[in-house]
């Protein structure tokens, strides 16, 4: 054999998992919220049947139970106990199930994992993009996301499935440095012995790392129904295989690298043929970086087809079919209360953790340029990145423009074009006075540009959104912040929504006209008991006119206590 | 290093020029044919003057719109008041969607008549108008008990009660819903269900003491048309089949099958009444019964059918009309 292989476990040692002489540990975290709103609509008449004012809140613990029966085994069991205030003997307490897995390594070589896993290979395979909070959240709005990632188990870019992953490597002394394996196979749903199959969703990837300088590997996921599970033969597949490199070069004042992910998807149903799908995508970017000047540059293309299909990097983590817990309805008439912005900070529950092989809805006010992420079908165009931050860390600044367009019409042969800029400004006056308390600005842009120009008026489109977050979290005294965010979401414009039936096939188009604008400000204190334990109270007023005859304002008062251990 | 660095942009370079163009595609439907203006690009045409449904002939309507357009084209027959209506969304109206074998969707049937054609749009004021003419009306596959165009057949009987305003008889006039000729049974018989009835008996058509009928009973449908009166519902038809099993000539209640089909006539005006022979049942007083027979829909052995006229007798005069008895093979009648 002419190279010695190696046979290597990746992702940090596993002598983590057992902590000396610690066979069982409880981790977890606790959370308490007390929240006190007024909810005011502004209408022409006094709305007398929605509840003005309400009080409400919950104390929950996750309590886990990491059990290290040897060096090279955990479990994990984690259940929830969660009371809402107002309960009183048991009334108005749930006990749940929150996670539960085995991993470990086998004969030193294999890690596994089994039960709950978090999982993503590429941003076009299986990946959960974030497309609906475009801009960084800080301060008061942060506590929010936190709390959001957390119940949803969103971190990284991972979605939560039940199932099984492994993964090992291979080290070479020469021409590879290292060829990593990874594999997963998740359960999408039961069959219920009728007319829904067994559904699976599995796949792995292979990442060749030659040296520093070139890397390149190869992805596939599928979906995929087991036939003869129920009673029906029409079974579905999404299947995405993909490619990904990076390769650069350095030198002393100087890098340059380029890198990207190509690739094409498949998508039927064994009955219906003529409903197949296929499509490819590239995208790819040219990276330089001025290492002493602290400035990066990118400038990248994209070009994903209008039939490329892939469940695991197109479901969205908002489920707008869903509606509101919180102020679900309002006005004497009762009508309907839109998810807004707030609701996407504040309630959980409008999230989804599951992997949809459909189409899923988007709010086009909130995202229209790229509402499925990176992996949006049916867009191509240029994008560019610019990015500075200081040696002193003073400022981080970074912005992004896409400047984007559709491959195929709908309803038209007029394509949309979508411009799109966002950008972060992270101006830190603690380092710039040398000071050892924290002070933080963050300011946050996010600006979208939708246009469709036509001969014929029923096919023009314009639509404009901007979304700005100004945050500052200031350290008053140890561990006692002062935080503020000043949020701002706007609208005005008109689309023209595809209407899509279960196979999602457009069938028709609907209007869609928006003008409005929703402004959230807040402000609070936060306590730091150690790193992972806090407490913070915030007062927010939320005014959202999208309604234009039904606007309404949300005052709320907010108590969180969070501990994480 | 650098070699690899050139690879990948060249690589790069030729994978994105190979984008296939999608300027003929689009998804979804045409946004211009939802939107768009309405306007008659080329108006409606029969593709012939007139047509011979008997020799089995078609017509097919033809237009085009300039958006894709709900529409609703009726064909009307000026003497019969014959009705047969076709739809459909689409900006061109063509022979697929359109193509005519002279059925008709409300009753009565098309005669030989001049026919009207008009294309209309929901919720839009245009009409667009042919016409059409029939020269022979459409033939009917199967096997005819009776259109009463002919008179009474000398080889069936009958019975009618001698109640008050009784009026059993063929009549003829333009409201048949085919041909000319249809039968009235009406009156009141305060002391019985039986107001009247006929016996089909198969020896009055070829004179085989069966009807010429397919043996197998789930390709096999009756089909009759009923006329409903205005303000009355209190009449019943009852269609009585009895199967001589036993090919003996005679028909014996005690050991073969009768089966009934009891229609209520509960609506207004010409309705056609099909039914599976396979889905009629025995019935013994209105009720399910087990047959006397062997229990078997012997279609093959059918030598007599009985219509009669019933009614509570309590309910007072009774009125209906009947026309076109007819067994249709392979599906229901389409008229």
């Amino acid at each position: 054999m002419r190279f010695t292989i190696y046979i290597a476990i990746l992702l940090g040692s596993f002598s983590a998992f057992a902590q000396e002489g610690k066979k069982v540990q409880f981790v977890g975290g606790a959370r308490s919220l007390l929240s006190h709103s007024d909810f005011t609509s502004q209408t022409d008449m006094e709305d007398t049947v929605t509840a003005r004012k309400m009080t409400g809140g919950y104390a929950l613990l996750d309590l886990g139970f990491k059990i290290n029966p040897n060096a090279t085994t955990e479990i994990l069991g984690m259940i929830r106990i969660k009371n809402d205030f107002g309960g009183f003997w048991g009334s108005g307490v749930n006990f749940d199930v929150r996670q539960l897995y085995v991993k470990g390594v086998a004969a030193n070589v294999l890690r596994y994992q089994i039960g709950n896993i978090d999982y993503k290979l590429s941003p076009y395979t299986f990946y959960n993009h974030n497309a609906d909070m475009l801009v960084q959240s800080t301060a008061s709005l942060k506590i929010k996301e936190d709390i959001v990632n957390y119940e949803t188990f969103y971190k990284n870019n991972t979605w939560r499935q039940q199932g099984a992953a492994a993964d090992f490597a291979l080290k070479f002394p020469k021409v590879i440095q290292e060829m990593k394996f990874n594999g997963f196979i998740t359960r999408m749903n039961p069959t219920n012995m009728t007319n829904i199959l067994e559904r699976f969703y599995g796949g792995g990837n292979i990442t060749i790392v030659q040296s520093k300088y070139f890397t390149i590997g190869g992805n596939h996921v599928s979906v995929f129904d087991l036939k003869q599970t129920a009673a029906s033969n029409d079974a579905y597949r999404n299947s995405v295989s993909t490619g990904t490199f990076a390769s650069g070069m350095e030198f002393d004042k100087i890098k340059f690298g380029i890198d990207g992910e190509t690739g094409f998807s498949n998508s039927f149903s064994s009955q219906d043929n003529e409903g197949k799908l296929s499509d490819y995508f590239v995208n790819a970017k040219l990276n330089v970086e001025a290492k002493k000047l602290g400035i990066k540059f990118n400038l990248g293309y994209m070009d994903n087809g209008a039939d490329f299909r892939s469940a695991g990097a197109q479901s969205k983590r908002v489920d707008y079919n869903q509606v509101n817990n919180y102020y679900d309805r309002y006005t004497n008439a009762q009508i309907v209360r839109s998810l807004s912005m707030y609701d996407l900070y504040n309630d959980p529950t409008l999230y989804t953790s599951s992997i949809n092989t459909g189409i899923m809805a988007y709010n086009p006010s909130i995202n229209n340029a790229l509402p499925y992420g990176t992996a949006t079908f049916n867009r191509k165009g240029i994008y560019s990145t610019l990015s500075y931050e200081d040696k002193k860390k003073i400022v981080a600044v970074t912005a992004t423009y896409y400047k984007l367009s559709e491959i195929r019409g709908q309803g038209t042969f007029n394509l949309k074009t979508f411009d799109y800029l966002k950008g972060n400004l992270v101006f830190d006056v603690s380092n710039l006075l040398k000071w050892k308390l924290k002070q933080i600005v963050n300011i946050g842009v996010a600006y979208q540009n939708t246009q469709r120009k036509s001969d014929l008026s029923f096919e023009k489109i314009s639509l404009k959104s901007t979304t700005v977050n100004v945050g500052v979290e200031l350290e008053i005294v140890k561990d006692l912040a002062i935080l503020g965010n000043a949020f701002m979401f706007s609208s005005v414009g008109n689309e023209i929504l595809p209407v899509r039936n279960d196979k999602g096939e457009i069938i028709n188009f609907s209007p869609y006209i928006v003008d409005g604008q929703e402004l959230n400000l807040s402000a609070g204190l936060k306590f730091n008991f150690s790193k992972d334990v806090y407490l913070a109270c915030l007062y927010e007023q939320n005014k959202n006119n999208f309604n234009t005859l039904n606007p309404y304002n949300i005052k709320q008062l907010m108590l969180f206590y969070v501990m994480k251990f | 290093m650098k070699k690899i660095f050139l690879i990948s942009i060249v690589g790069f370079s030729l994978f994105t020029s190979c984008r296939k163009e999608e300027i003929n595609k689009i998804d979804g439907p045409s946004l211009e044919d939802l939107n768009g203006a309405f306007s008659v690009i080329t108006g409606l045409q029969a593709s012939q003057d007139s047509v011979d449904f008997a020799a089995g002939e078609t017509v097919f309507f033809t237009a085009e719109i300039a958006k894709t357009t709900p529409w609703k084209l009726r064909v009307i027959g000026m003497t019969s008041g014959a009705e047969k209506i076709m739809t459909g969304t689409s900006k061109i109206i063509d022979a697929s969607q359109t193509l005519w074998n002279g059925s008709t969707t409300n009753l009565p049937m098309f005669r030989a008549e001049i026919c009207k054609v008009e294309l209309t749009f929901p919720g839009l004021p245009d009409t667009l108008m042919t016409d059409v003419k029939i020269i022979n009306p459409k033939v009917n596959a199967g096997f005819l008990i009776t259109d009463f165009e002919t008179g009474f057949n000398p080889g069936w009987t009958s019975f009618i009660q001698s109640g008050a305003d009784m009026d059993f008889q063929i009549k003829s006039d333009v409201t048949a819903p085919e041909g000319n000729a249809y039968y009235n049974m009406a009156g009141t018989v305060d002391w019985d269900w039986l107001v009247g009835l006929i016996n089909f008996k198969a020896t009055a058509y070829s004179g085989a003491t069966l009807f010429p009928l397919t043996s197998n009973p789930n390709n096999l449908y009756f089909n009759v048309m009923v006329y409903g009166e205005v303000g009355l519902t209190n009449s019943l038809v009852l269609f009585q089949f009895q199967e001589d099993e036993d090919a003996n000539g005679t028909f014996d209640t005690a050991t073969e099958d009768l089966y009934s089909h009891q229609i209520t006539i509960d609506w207004t005006g010409w309705k056609l009444v099909s039914i599976k022979y396979s889905d009629i049942p025995c019935l013994v007083n209105g009720s399910p019964a087990t047959a006397n027979g062997n229990g078997q829909h012997n279609s093959d052995k059918i030598n007599q059918i009985n219509m009669l006229h019933l009614a509570n007798p309590i309910s007072g005069f009774a009125k209906s009309k009947l026309d076109y008895i007819i067994f249709t093979e392979n599906g229901p009648l389409i008229p």
